[in-house]
């Protein structure tokens, strides 16, 4: 009997090419549908897990996925802006925690997540090394970014212009790295955590300069008069915060004016939420209260019923590669009927023979499900990392 | 982040190796150091903060030179800020360090959110202008709250909230003590009330503008410069003095600190009597919040 299966494992041997044809379609036709389907399942569990920790996100009117996706993955699309007043009006109800979220600019296509110190309490994020951010202009980087960057405590990284020709635009701002974070397989990973209000100094809304009441400050100074002091461009501004100058760093105009992209609540108990949630009924001061969990669901309700699609067409595709491969075993009996003789009058039983078919019919199949199982593996272990560059598009 | 975590095994540690201590002992400081940790922004709110609180928790009040309100609080500061369980914030734009430290926003209290329009806008704010965003301005509110002893009971009764909040179980204690603080308070009130009568419509001048609410509540006609007690004003200020004068003809200035004896003798040539009122923002030097106003109120008896 083990003749039989050395001559059937030589025969695919030796004829190379049609072997690795008839693996490579079978793997194909195998692992296309368990593809589909661990990529979307592990990829739906891995959205809802974080969504499911996020009981309720505010955010200006608009689309619900824009907010969930920017708010929790902090995707390249941006929602509409949210007044920080908004966020106090929140807080001051006392009825949740509440995280204020700015997601709006990237440096070297990592996302700076404008946030407060709340927010690695709630998503339990931990250090591995150095410190949390104290001040303006420090930040906090997730592992991947200081794995990516080659940077870590002490160092620093600059935030990335909105766009290269607006000149009086987001101005680049230097951030110093206060803390890495330990990885935690999410998108706070690739993350760069800075305090909200800094995301504010990018955005140009405060900044640094030298104190106009002060002496160092007199040859800037083109007037005063009734109170009011005029400066030539001559005044330094500061384009990096540091421990030496960040009380000279301030905000003009009312914080509560200014823009953030959502707030993350957290209320203690369903009574809350549902309070909560009914003050955002019928808002209409153009603000929406969402749960993530159900956006992401209707979203994934729509992406299972394209999988199922999508694999009610490769099961179709899977039946003709069945009925070809059939046809190429059945024609290649035809054609090696001499060989099947020569082995008949050697000797060979037709139990043996049907062995050898067998077996080479075997070899193949038993080929193509391990390879398509080991690529169904690699799709699973990296099944985050692309969910993650789909997100980032 | 919570270096508490970590001292309390240390301290149990350092116990057993001493190896001397009773287990009681070693009970009081796991007790004493599971407090919560309160930090107070100025010294009046750190004062009716420990008043009000008593055993329930840790106040803190950390170490500043001056004025808290141009406080720039260190590495070591923010980090105990970090730590702490509470932070009690005046508010009305005080603390503007704020403005550039990073703090949970859960463990904030700003204890003038409930006074509302009670709140003074600044009488003078400096416009400045430089670069493409035009003229701007860092003006905000009066922040002295505490110098109205009513407003003071506002905060205090905001403080006996988030403590007891942080101690639900003592809560009645909280309150009986807000109500002996009160009490107090509205004795001071009534005090200052009648030391301020008979100076009530006179013109006054304020060597700072930090008696906005004082003046608000007790019917004080003042108007105020930018003088330092122990600082020259300078030839440039006393011309403009003497022009105030002359629209707001004052015979007192009150002062927040002792003035210099030359500033003292020149005030004197022009027929101006002195008295300091000390704002009590930072730790007194000698006894409490109300040993301070009890020296200002024997002050304003002085003249």
């Amino acid at each position: 009997m083990s003749g039989a299966l050395f001559l059937g494992w030589r025969y695919l041997v030796f004829h190379k090419l049609k072997t690795i044809i008839l693996v490579a379609s079978i793997t194909l036709m195998l692992f296309l549908p368990a593809a589909t389907r661990v990529l979307v399942n592990d990829s739906a569990a891995a959205l809802t897990s974080r969504a499911d920790l996020t009981p309720l996100v505010v955010g200006a009117s608009g689309s619900p996925l824009e907010l969930v996706l920017s708010s929790l993955y902090f995707h390249a699309e941006q929602p509409p802006e949210l007044l920080f007043a908004s966020f106090e009006e929140l807080r001051t109800t006392g009825w949740a925690d509440v995280i204020p979220m700015n997601t709006r600019f990237h440096s070297r296509g990592s996302p700076i997540v404008g946030t407060s110190l709340d927010y690695f309490l709630f998503r339990g994020l931990e250090l591995s090394q150095g410190r949390m951010m104290g001040m303006l202009g420090e930040c906090v980087i997730g592992a991947n970014v200081a794995a990516r960057e080659d940077v870590g405590v002490g160092d620093s990284l600059v935030s990335s212009p909105e766009t290269v020709f607006d000149i009086a635009g987001v101005y680049p701002l230097k951030m110093g790295i206060a803390g890495v974070l330990k990885p935690n397989g999410s998108a706070d990973d690739d993350a760069i955590f800075v305090d909200y209000k800094t995301t504010w100094v990018i955005q140009g809304l405060g900044h640094g300069h030298q104190d106009l009441a002060k002496p160092a400050a007199a040859s800037g100074v083109l007037n005063r008069k009734d109170g009011m002091v005029t400066a030539n461009a001559s005044v330094v501004q500061y384009a990096e915060i540091s421990a030496e100058n960040v009380a000279e760093f301030h905000f003009h105009g009312a914080t509560g004016d200014f823009p953030i992209n959502s707030v993350i609540v957290v209320p203690p108990d369903e009574k809350s939420a549902a309070l909560l949630r009914g003050r955002y009924q019928d808002n209409e001061q153009g603000m929406q209260m969402i749960v993530p969990s159900s956006v992401l669901n209707d979203l994934l309700d729509t992406v299972f019923t394209v999988q199922n699609y999508v694999i009610l067409g490769l099961a179709i595709l899977s039946l003709a590669t069945i009925a070809v491969i059939s046809l190429v075993f059945l024609l290649s009996q035809q054609l090696r009927k001499g060989e099947f003789h020569t082995l008949s009058r050697i000797g060979a039983s037709k139990a043996y023979i049907a062995t050898l078919v067998a077996s080479e019919i075997g070899f193949v199949f038993i080929g193509s499900l391990v390879l398509a199982a080991g690529l169904t593996l690699v799709v699973r272990q990296y099944a985050l990392q692309i969910l993650q560059s789909f997100l980032s598009l | 982040m919570n270096y508490r975590k970590f001292l309390l095994p240390l301290l149990m540690l350092v116990l057993t190796a001493c190896g001397g201590e009773s287990s009681s002992e070693s009970a009081e400081i796991g007790i004493s150091s599971t407090r919560p940790l309160i930090v107070a922004s100025n010294y009046p709110l750190y004062f009716f903060a420990r008043e009000i609180a008593g055993d329930s928790a840790e106040v803190v009040f950390p170490e500043m030179e001056g004025d808290p309100a141009n406080w720039k609080p260190g590495s070591e500061d923010i980090a105990l800020l970090q730590s702490a369980d509470l932070v009690i914030l005046n508010g009305a734009g005080y603390e503007s360090w704020l403005n550039w430290v990073s703090l949970p926003s859960g463990i904030l209290l700003d204890t003038s959110v409930g006074m509302g329009d009670r709140l003074i806008p600044m009488e003078e704010e400096v416009v400045h202008q430089h670069g493409p965003q035009g003229e701007h301005s860092h003006q905000g509110v009066a922040f002295t709250t505490w110098l109205d002893a009513t407003l003071a009971m506002v905060q205090a009764s905001a403080i006996e909230q988030a403590i007891s909040g942080l101690v639900p179980v003592n809560r009645e204690v909280h309150q009986e003590r807000l109500a002996g603080l009160k009490a107090r308070l509205a004795e001071l009130d009534e005090e200052l009330q009648a030391a301020f009568r008979a100076i009530s419509n006179q013109p006054l001048i304020f060597s700072h503008p930090v008696y906005q609410y004082l003046a608000a509540r007790y019917g004080l006609n003042g108007t105020s410069v930018h003088w330092e007690p122990g600082e020259d004003p300078g030839v440039r200020a006393w011309i403009d003095f003497r022009q105030t004068l002359q629209r707001h003809p004052a015979k007192l200035m009150i002062w927040e600190d002792e003035p210099g004896e030359q500033i003292t003798a020149q005030l004197t040539q022009l027929e101006m009597l002195t008295v300091t009122f000390h704002t009590a923002s930072n730790t007194p030097a000698d006894g409490d919040y109300f040993d301070v106003m009890k020296v200002n109120l024997e002050n304003l008896s002085l003249p």
